[in-house]
């Protein structure tokens, strides 16, 4: 069962739905790039992307009315967009064997 | 006239004469066949999205002689053949190299292509001439089978099963009297999905839930899971050639875009089955496989970030390295921010077949393949020209390749800006407000934001095409009076 | 070349854990696809037997489900005459098939996919520019056979072509659309008022 989008949260669901995708690039690329270079000062810029990232699914969740089962489904997005670039970089490192 | 018809295979022959280039070897002769046509489809393609278009702001421009319905069909086939045609030819330019050997049946291959040019051919001047028929199993075969995207009647359905089973010969049997490799194991088995996929889509069913269920099973299928596949070939292949990347870690990386886009992608067909009739536990596939799709592709910035520290885009073929960043970028906005704004069902319920549809369709499918085919035609056209150097500092300073990406990547990401203001007004007015009858649906279609937005994309329409004009222009040119020969890359690591 | 990369990020890993995951998801889909085929086949409670063309179709809230649902009423042939399930199904899929010839997916959407250039035809056999109920089909047959001359002013200036459609190919397609309006599609479109709910 779904509870549709209210009128009034038609522009906030969109926004936020754009918002998680592009921080979390934006996260992905600090990160990697804090870990290539060294520099903790850029792994502050990821962790804020990342708060940014929360806070938008946080939004999207309450305008999607993501309720009930789709909770599981918002725990998962906040998980995944974490872990992803960390197990991308791990395996980049990984492959390349120097 | 029986002079004319017995001549007529040598002049089409002819017409391709000029493949005939000492610098290539038989596979890539053959693609070269490929990109031309794939080139002349792609200008086909651009010309009727034009048409359509601007009867979107004159709704009496060629009414009756090549309606909306025509022209928008060419659009959208011409796109699906040209891509095809890119990648069959990508295959054939780089199946000798990576096999280490002659293309077991080229002779075939050859005659597969003019069969198959000449289907699609006769495919587009029965849609031009005749456009429809009556309601018989014979329009069906003859005419169209007006099933989006896979309109092509059902004998040219089997005729391209035919010379799909050729390609796939000439593939898989080059390799086994060659040699195998990661990259081909991929390839040849993604093929058989591709090729078989497409039969989903030759029968006819009256009950118009199970027609589009199988229907979505060719489109997604294809365009969300084989193709990104095929094209993941495609590229592991180019990079090693373009980065001197190293063959052990392109194929591990392509093993993990696998198991990342077929994880993600397959199951991710649920979000097409919201509303056709289909029950609602695809609510919780589709939303949760879509929630999840965009993931790999966000974390993917990690491999290019570490890439650009290791290679600092160090590249032999400017143009082409150019065209794959497009693609990268084109994909990631595309498919990740326009695909996941619009695909939760709570959303989808009023965006679903809008506007929004075509603004997400527009820019993912330019910045997934159109820009894929494009990197790999200047790569065809830089060993074309006796393997050239195709760095920087090119004798013209490279303005056409750079203002040709520049005007195609501003024209298509304005045409879908344009049909996503389209698509909210449309959404917000016609569906959420009014519930959607006609009423509401044509004063959707009335609203001043709706028609500007449809002035606008015109207007980028044709940057878009000044954009194509050229890339025609430098694909002909680029490297012409080159002497340099190509820069050497090998893999520091 | 120093040493191997770990072994979970060797090139034989990752082979097979693309190929579990393909042939896993593949599974997954052929299962999903046995049980959405055998729950939508023509007949049951999501697509309706072709023979519901008999019937009073509606479409209405439904506050348990919390969505939109198609409400199947008491006997109201169609053109006045009640048919068979076979004679039903034979004009249906006349319908469908004038459908495909005739392109209409390049104008209009059906369940939501097509092109964007014309309405959706979903619930169109339900909708109000049909004004009522008693005069609906031949409204509707006439406006298939000559869409030039019968064109309902518009402010988008659009009008459907004429593409030949016979009275036989028209009495096909009212059928046809009749039937898909009675498809549960889980309540899309939302909030459709239909020709029964004016008042």
């Amino acid at each position: 069962m779904i509870e549709p989008v209210a009128l009034n949260d038609f522009f906030i669901t969109f926004m936020s739905a754009a918002l998680i995708i592009l921080f979390g690039a934006a996260y992905a690329g600090f990160y990697a790039w804090s870990k290539l270079r060294g520099k903790p000062k850029l792994m502050a810029w990821a962790i804020l992307c990342y708060a940014a990232l929360a806070g938008a699914t946080f939004l999207l969740a309450q305008a999607t009315h993501l309720n009930g089962e789709w909770r599981i489904l918002v725990g998962l997005m906040l998980v995944g967009y974490l872990m992803a670039p960390m197990g991308i970089w791990k395996l980049c490192v990984g492959s390349h064997d120097d | 006239m029986s002079a004319f018809i017995s001549n007529l295979p040598g002049k089409v022959t002819s017409l391709f004469a000029f493949t005939e280039n000492p610098h290539l070897n038989g596979g890539q002769k053959l693609a070269s066949k490929y990109f031309t046509v794939a080139m002349v489809l792609f200008l086909a393609q651009l010309l009727f999205g034009l048409l359509a278009a601007i009867q979107f702001i004159w709704p009496g421009f060629l009414f009756g002689w090549l309606d909306f319905s025509v022209n928008r069909m060419i659009h959208t086939n011409a796109m699906v053949v040209w891509l095809l045609y890119g990648f069959i030819g990508s295959v054939y330019w780089f199946l000798e190299e990576e096999s280490g050997t002659e293309i077991a049946g080229l002779k075939f291959g050859v005659i597969g292509f003019y069969v198959l040019t000449i289907a699609v051919t006769l495919v587009v001047l029965v849609y031009l001439l005749i456009q429809t028929g009556p309601g018989k199993d014979a329009s069906i075969w003859f005419i169209n089978e007006g099933r989006e995207y896979i309109e092509a009647p059902r004998w040219a359905d089997i005729g391209i099963v035919v010379v799909m089973l050729i390609f796939f010969y000439n593939v898989a049997a080059t390799f086994a009297k060659g040699r195998w490799s990661g990259v081909s194991g991929v390839l040849t088995l993604d093929l058989v999905a591709l090729a078989g996929l497409y039969t989903a889509g030759m029968f006819y069913l009256t009950n118009i839930t199970a027609d589009q269920y199988w229907w979505w099973w060719v489109i997604h299928l294809w365009v969300e899971a084989t193709w990104e596949v095929l094209v993941g070939c495609i590229m592991a292949w180019s990079l090693m050639h373009l980065l001197g990347a190293r063959r052990k870690i392109v194929q591990t990386w392509l093993y993990i875009e696998v198991a990342l886009m077929f994880g993600s992608g397959i199951l991710g067909l649920g979000h097409h089955y919201f509303w056709i009739g289909t029950p609602d536990y695809w609510f919780s596939i589709g939303g949760f496989f879509s929630a999840l799709e965009p993931i790999p592709l966000v974390a993917m910035v990690v491999h290019s970030v570490y890439d650009a520290g290791v290679h600092k885009f160090k590249a032999t073929n400017h143009p082409a390295m150019a065209w794959i960043i497009a693609h990268t970028f084109g994909n990631f906005i595309g498919a990740g921010v326009w695909g996941f704004m619009q695909t939760l069902p709570q959303i989808n319920l009023y965006t679903h077949g809008t506007q929004w549809s075509a603004s997400h369709g527009h820019i993912a499918f330019f910045g997934a393949y159109a820009t894929i085919n494009i990197a790999f035609f200047y790569l065809a056209v830089q060993k074309w020209r006796g393997n050239v150097w195709m760095s920087g500092d090119l004798s013209d300073n490279g303005w056409k390749w750079k203002w040709s990406i520049a005007l195609l990547n501003l024209g298509v990401l304005g045409m879908t800006v344009a049909l996503l203001i389209a698509g909210y007004e449309q959404a917000f007015i016609e569906r959420a407000m009014q519930g959607s009858t006609w009423n509401a649906y044509f004063a959707a279609q009335s609203h001043p934001w709706f028609r500007e937005a449809m002035v606008w994309r015109t207007l980028f329409g044709l940057v878009t095409i000044g954009g194509l004009g050229l890339l025609i222009w430098d694909l002909l040119t680029i490297g012409k009076d080159e002497k340099r020969p190509a820069l050497v890359l090998t893999d520091r690591e | 070349m120093s040493h191997q990369p770990p072994n979970w990020a060797s090139e034989a890993r990752w082979k097979k854990i693309a190929i579990w995951v393909t042939a896993g998801s593949f599974v997954l889909l052929i299962f999903l696809t046995f049980d959405t085929l055998s729950k939508t086949s023509v007949g049951g409670e999501r697509v309706r037997a072709y023979s519901v063309i008999n019937q009073e179709i509606d479409y209405r809230f439904d506050a348990q489900k919390n969505r939109y649902m198609p409400v199947i009423g008491k006997e109201a042939p169609l053109f006045g005459k009640v048919v068979t399930e076979a004679e039903a199904e034979q004009l249906v899929t006349l319908g469908k098939k004038t459908v495909q010839s005739k392109n209409c997916m390049n104008c209009h959407t059906l369940l939501g996919n097509g092109a964007y250039y014309a309405p959706d035809l979903t619930k169109s056999w339900l909708d109000p520019n049909w004004i009522n109920p008693e005069n609906r089909e031949n409204l509707m047959l006439a406006f298939l056979k000559d869409p030039v001359g019968n064109a309902r002013a518009n402010a988008s200036g659009r009008v459907m072509p004429n593409l030949g459609i016979t009275d036989e190919e028209a009495h096909g397609i009212v059928a046809f659309l009749k039937w898909m309006s009675a498809i549960d599609t889980n309540g899309f479109p939302n909030n459709f008022k239909t020709i029964n709910a004016k008042d």
